[in-house]
C-alpha cells in the first residue's frame, strides 16, 4: 500500500510541475469561455444573410408593397414587374434580380399554383421568410373579408407562458426549471466525458511511455505491478481534479468578474430605453435566480462526484492495461476504438433520450450500464433521480471497477514485460488465464 | 544465501527454464553465462521478483523468496531505461523511495553516489540532457542506492564504453568486498575469470555446467599438454601412448604441438622425450579456458 502512494505522489507531483498543465490550467477556463462566446457569436451572425435580394413580383393583388421590407432580419427589394415569364427567368438568369415571386391570389386558401424562382442564391430561411410573410398577410386579408380586423386579432394574442412548477419533497411548489436543469445535468455529462478521455489516455500514455522506454522493469522489480498501475490511476485522477478544482475556482472568479463588469453596463441603460415588457424580463430574471436556488446541489454534486470518479477509475484501468500490452502509440487505436465506444454511445444517448425523458426506459437502462452510467446518470442527476437507483448503479459501477482492475492488473502484470510483436485480444484473454 | 530449487518457467508451451538449480554463495559473485535467448533473463527475472517461478522455488535466507525481500535485492535489467523527463535526484529519490528507503537517508545515499561517480554537477538535470555514459551510470547508482544484500546484474557491460565498463567492474568488486552478493549474466569470458568466484552455463534454457572456476576448468583438462620446440620441424614420431591433438607456431616461430596422454603419469616421459629427441624450450599442461568449454557446451548441448 505504501509503494502505490510513492507511485502516486510522483505521478502527481510530475504532472503538476509540468509546465503544460500549469498553463492548461490558467488558460483553461480563459480559453473554454473565449471558445464558447467565439461559437455563439459567430453562430448569431453567420446565420443572417446581410445581402438584400432583389425580388421581382407578380401579383394580381398588391399585397406586398413593392419597395424596401425586411421580413425576420432579412431584407428584400421587391419590384413588381409585367414583363412576361420568358424575359423575367431571363433577367433573373443574368443576375439583374435575385429571384421572383409568382403569385396567384385568385384562389385565397391555396399557394399550390404560386412560385418562387431564384438564381440560387435565396438562403433557405429568406425562403421560408418570404412563404411565411405572404401566408401571414392571406390569413390577415381572409380575416378583414370576414369582418376581423388587426386590433381584434391583436387583442387575441396570448403572452407570456406557462409557469412549469413541481411539487417538492416538502410539498411546496417550486418552478421546474427543466431548461436549468438540462443545461447543468449536459455540462455534467460532458465534463465526465471529455474527463475520462484526457485523463484516462493519460495513464495509458504514462503506462507505455514506461515500457517503451523500458523503466518498468526496473519499477516492478521494487513494486508489484498492481500497486504500479493503482499509484498511477490515482496520481492521475488527483492531477485531474486539482485541474477541476483550479478550473471552478477560476471559472466562478471570471463568471463574478464579468457580472459585475454586467451589472456596471445595466446601470447605465437610461430609463426611457427600457422596453414596455421589462417586466416580464426582470420577473424571468428573479424566477431563473430562484430555480438555480431550488436545485438540490448537494445531491447533484454528490452524484456527480461519485459518478464523475466511478467513471474515470472504471475506464482508465481498462485504458491502463491497454497502455501496458501495446508497443508503439499507432497500435493504441485498435483497442481504443472499441474501447471507448460505450461512453461515446452514452453520451450520445445522454444528449438525445435524456433530454427527452429523463425518466424513461432507456434513460433507466443506460445509468445502470457500468460503462455507460457515469455520463447517462450526470444528465439525469439534476431532474432528481430516486435515491434507490442512485445506489443501484453506483453499486454496479463500483462492482465492474472491482473487476475490471482486477482482470487489467493482470494484463498489466504480462503487457508491461511483453515486447516485440503487437499484441491482439486473444494476447489479452491469454494473459488473464496466464497469472 | 540464494538456493534455487528446480525452477521451471514456461512460456505458453516452450520451457525457457527448465529444472534449473543454483546455489549463490553469501559475498560472492556468480557468473552466469549463455548465448543468447538461453534463459538468463527468464531466471534473473524470478530472482529479483519481477515474475514468479511456474514450478520449483526460489530460497532467499532459507526463506521461500517473497516480494518482502524486495528491499534486499538490487535489479538492473539488460535493457536500461530511465524517465527522460525528470531530473536525476528526482528520479533516483523515487526508486530509492520505491525500495522503502526514507527520504533523509535516500537524500544521502543519492548525494554520495553522485559524488562518488562524479555526477553531482548534473544532478538538477533532467535525464534527456545527459549523455549515454552517464544515463548509464545513474542507472547503476538507481540499482545500488538502498545497499542491497543481492545485487543483480543482467549484462552490466553491455553497452558501456570500456572506462565506464571498468568503473562497473571496480564497484562490483568494491560491492563485493562490503559484503554484497552478486549475481551477473554476461558472454564475455574475460570478465567472469576476472570477477566470478562461481559460474553456471544454461543453454536452451538448461543449466549445463556449474562450479567454481578453477574446479570448471580443471574438469575439463583432459591429458593434454603443450610442448614447444626450437625447431620448425614436426616430430616424425611420437611416443605410442600419446597423440598429436595440435600444431601450430608460435609468434616468434616456434613450433607448438598439442599432445594427449593417456595416463598422467606419463608426463614426466612426455618431458624426456621431448628434451632428448628435440630441443624442447617450453612445456605447459593445457587447461581448457572458459571460452573454450563455453563454445564446446553450447556447440554440443
Amino acid at each position: 500500500m505504501k509503494n502505490i502512494l510513492v507511485v502516486l505522489k510522483k505521478e502527481y507531483l510530475t504532472r503538476i510541475k509540468n509546465k503544460s498543465f500549469i498553463i492548461m490550467t490558467f488558460l483553461g477556463p480563459v480559453l473554454m469561455v473565449a471558445f464558447y462566446a467565439g461559437a455563439i457569436y459567430f453562430a448569431t451572425q453567420g446565420a443572417e444573410d446581410n445581402r438584400t435580394q432583389t425580388i421581382y413580383l407578380s401579383t394580381q393583388k398588391d399585397w406586398i408593397r413593392p419597395g424596401e421590407s425586411t421580413i425576420n432580419h432579412n431584407k428584400f427589394i421587391f419590384i413588381k414587374t409585367n414583363q412576361n415569364r420568358d424575359s423575367i427567368l431571363a433577367s433573373i438568369q443574368n443576375n439583374t434580380a435575385d429571384a421572383w415571386l409568382n403569385i396567384n391570389d385568385l384562389d385565397l386558401q391555396s399557394l399550390d399554383s404560386s412560385e418562387l424562382i431564384s438564381n440560387g442564391s435565396l438562403s433557405l430561411t429568406q425562403n421560408s421568410a418570404i412563404e411565411g410573410f405572404i401566408k401571414d398577410e392571406i390569413r390577415q386579408k381572409i380575416l378583414q373579408n370576414q369582418g376581423i380586423n388587426k386590433s381584434t386579432l391583436d387583442s387575441a394574442e396570448v403572452i407570456g407562458g406557462i409557469n412549469s412548477l413541481e411539487i417538492g419533497d416538502s410539498g411546496n411548489t417550486e418552478s421546474s426549471a427543466t431548461g436549468i436543469k438540462s443545461g447543468i445535468g449536459f455540462a455534467m455529462a460532458l465534463i465526465i466525458y471529455m474527463f475520462i478521455f484526457i485523463y484516462g489516455s493519460m495513464v495509458m500514455r504514462s503506462a507505455m511511455e514506461e515500457k517503451t522506454n523500458r523503466i518498468v522493469e526496473v519499477i516492478v522489480s521494487s513494486v508489484k505491478p498492481f500497486e504500479l498501475m493503482m499509484g498511477k490511476i490515482l496520481g492521475v485522477a488527483l492531477v485531474g481534479l486539482s485541474q477541476f478544482f483550479a478550473w471552478i475556482i477560476l471559472t466562478l472568479a471570471l463568471i463574478s468578474g464579468a457580472s459585475a463588469f454586467l451589472k456596471i453596463g445595466n446601470t447605465t441603460i437610461p430609463q426611457g430605453l427600457e422596453t414596455p415588457n421589462g417586466l416580464t424580463n426582470s420577473n424571468k430574471g428573479l424566477e431563473l435566480i430562484s430555480q438555480l436556488h431550488s436545485l438540490p446541489y448537494w445531491e447533484i454534486g454528490i452524484v456527480f462526484l461519485l459518478f464523475f470518479l466511478g467513471g474515470y477509475l472504471l475506464y482508465s484501468s481498462i485504458f491502463a492495461a491497454i497502455g501496458s500490452a501495446v508497443n508503439q502509440d499507432t497500435d493504441v487505436q485498435q483497442f481504443m476504438m472499441p474501447v471507448s465506444l460505450p461512453l461515446v454511445f452514452g453520451f450520445i444517448i445522454a444528449q438525445s433520450v435524456v433530454f427527452q425523458a429523463p425518466h424513461g426506459k432507456l434513460a433507466k437502462i443506460f445509468s445502470m450500464i457500468p460503462l455507460t452510467s457515469p455520463v447517462v446518470m450526470a444528465v439525469r442527476a439534476p431532474f432528481g433521480v430516486p435515491l434507490s437507483e442512485i445506489v443501484a448503479s453506483f453499486t454496479l459501477l463500483a462492482l465492474t471497477f472491482i473487476l475490471m482492475v482486477w482482470l487489467s492488473a493482470k494484463i498489466y502484470r504480462i503487457g508491461i514485460l511483453s515486447y516485440g510483436k503487437k499484441p491482439t485480444w486473444k494476447d489479452f484473454v491469454k494473459w488473464i488465464r496466464q497469472s | 544465501m540464494i538456493r534455487v530449487e528446480h525452477l521451471y518457467k514456461y512460456f505458453d508451451e516452450f520451457c525457457v527454464n527448465d529444472d534449473i538449480s543454483l546455489e549463490i554463495k553469501e559475498g560472492s559473485i556468480f557468473g552466469l553465462l549463455g548465448p543468447n535467448g538461453a534463459g538468463k533473463t527468464t531466471l534473473m527475472r524470478m530472482l529479483s521478483t519481477v515474475t514468479t517461478p511456474d514450478r520449483g522455488q526460489i530460497l532467499f535466507h532459507n526463506e521461500p523468496l517473497t516480494s518482502k525481500h524486495i528491499p534486499f535485492i538490487g535489479y538492473m535489467p539488460e535493457e536500461r531505461g530511465l524517465y527522460r523527463k525528470m531530473s536525476v535526484v528526482d528520479q533516483l529519490l523515487y526508486f530509492a523511495e520505491l525500495k522503502g528507503l526514507k527520504r533523509s537517508q535516500a537524500k544521502e545515499q543519492v548525494k554520495f553516489w553522485l559524488k562518488r561517480l562524479d555526477i553531482i554537477d548534473w544532478a538538477d538535470k533532467k535525464m534527456e540532457e545527459l549523455s549515454k555514459g552517464m544515463a548509464q551510470k545513474i542507472q547503476f547508482i538507481s540499482t545500488i542506492l538502498h545497499q542491497p544484500k543481492f545485487l543483480i546484474l543482467d549484462e552490466p557491460f553491455s553497452g558501456f564504453d570500456p572506462v565506464n565498463a571498468d568503473m562497473v567492474k571496480d564497484l562490483i568488486i568494491e560491492l563485493k568486498k562490503g559484503g554484497t552478493t552478486i549475481l551477473f549474466s554476461t558472454h564475455r569470458m574475460d570478465n567472469v575469470e576476472e570477477l566470478c568466484d562461481r559460474l553456471a552455463i544454461i543453454h536452451k534454457g538448461k543449466k549445463v555446467l556449474d562450479g567454481a572456476i578453477n574446479e570448471v576448468r580443471r574438469s575439463y583438462f583432459n591429458n593434454q599438454y603443450d610442448i614447444h620446440f626450437q625447431s620448425k620441424e614436426i616430430p616424425a614420431q611420437l611416443p605410442h601412448w600419446a597423440t598429436l591433438e595440435n600444431t601450430q607456431f608460435s609468434e616468434f616461430e616456434h613450433l607448438k604441438i598439442r599432445v594427449q596422454v593417456i595416463d598422467p603419469n606419463q608426463v614426466q616421459e612426455l618431458i624426456k622425450w621431448a628434451q632428448e629427441t628435440h630441443q624442447m624450450i617450453g612445456f605447459q599442461e593445457y587447461v581448457p579456458s572458459m571460452h573454450q568449454i563455453f563454445v564446446d557446451q553450447v556447440k554440443t548441448a
